[in-house]
């Protein structure tokens, strides 16, 4: 169990890996494992609405015009294999969950996210097979939400 | 006639040559605009008998933006003349063939369909990549404004750039950051 534990968090390749960190400490043939939650490191950066605390979701209460290239927002809502977060984790609506949804589909689909994607992934657009290799871009009006 | 005066009638007849980079560009409405460079449409002086076009050398063509599904779904038809001649090609696989026909065409079927037609075309240079012959380069001298920002990659923003934006939402408590 312990090792296990271990190695699901070393097999992370970029530095931090969780919210939570566990310390192994061992003493006089004793094995204490602790659970220590660590600060985020997005807390200092978080934009606070214009008009104080509201219940409506984080995108809701900004008023965002999002379009699909702005990629420094999208790439929030998304894994590093490219997998968009779940509503849980995002705390999204479910109409603003969708639509960050698509929007992330857009943004890999026109190869502006090369660097969030599978393991296996070239994270080259101009390598992909037959026409997904051409440039295209796409119209957010024409989403139905 | 005045020294002004004569500068202002070489300036008015003088030919233009107008540089286009169609880097993530829609052909479709960058034509609108070349066509109407390409006839003269845009000067004062226009006339149907009045050859005052000026010339539009594009570059990157291999790099033009199609919306949605066009690379898939827009079709260019041609036939031989022959039985069966007929053909159908996507247009990436147009692109594919030669990166400058899509937006050759697409000026092509734009222009008015006359006798002008062809000598309009000649005017119309286009390269698929930034390497232009210096006998070209050396006319330029304006350039078209492009008609779409141009998208920033997200692995082209430097690591600090993306860890220094600001946030829209916190992970929750329990989450595992992968
Ligand atoms: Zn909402």
């Amino acid at each position: 169990m312990l090792s296990a534990l271990n190695q699901t968090r070393h097999i992370h390749v970029s530095s931090p890996v969780s919210l939570k960190e566990i310390v192994v400490k061992e003493e006089d043939n004793i094995i204490t494992v602790e659970g220590k939650y660590i600060k985020s490191p997005r807390e200092a950066l978080l934009v606070k609405p214009e008009h104080g605390e509201c219940n409506s979701c984080s995108l809701c209460a900004l008023n965002l015009n999002l379009k699909h290239t702005d990629v420094l927002v999208l790439s929030q809502f998304v894994r590093s294999d490219g997998c968009m977060l779940p509503k849980r984790v995002t705390g999204l609506c479910a109409r603003q969950q969708k639509r960050v949804k698509w929007l992330v589909a857009m943004a890999q689909k026109s190869g502006l996210m090369p660097n969030l994607a599978p393991s296996w992934s070239k994270r080259d657009p101009k390598a992909r097979y037959r026409s997904k290799k051409y440039n295209r871009y796409f119209d957010e009006s024409t989403l139905p939400v | 006639m005045s020294a002004v005066g004569r500068v202002q009638q070489w300036a008015t007849f003088g030919r233009m040559w107008y540089l286009f980079d169609a880097k993530w560009q829609n052909p479709f409405h960058s034509a609108d605009k070349i066509k109407d460079i390409l006839t003269g449409t845009h000067k004062p002086i226009y006339h149907d008998l009045n050859d005052c076009g000026d010339h539009v050398v594009v570059i990157n063509s291999s790099e033009i933006a199609l919306p949605g599904v066009e690379w898939e779904k827009r079709v260019y038809f041609h036939h031989t003349g022959y039985a069966k001649g007929a053909s159908w090609t996507l247009a990436w696989q147009l692109h594919h063939k030669d990166p400058t026909m899509i937006l050759r065409k697409t000026v092509y079927s734009k222009l008015s369909k006359n006798l002008l037609r062809r000598g309009r075309m000649e005017k119309l240079h286009i390269f698929p990549d930034d390497k232009i012959p210096d006998s070209i380069l050396e006319n330029v001298s304006a350039q078209l404004r492009q008609m779409r920002p141009i998208p920033k990659r997200l692995d082209h923003y430097t690591r600090e750039e993306v860890e220094k934006f600001p946030k829209v939402f916190d992970w929750p408590k329990d989450y595992i950051i992968k």
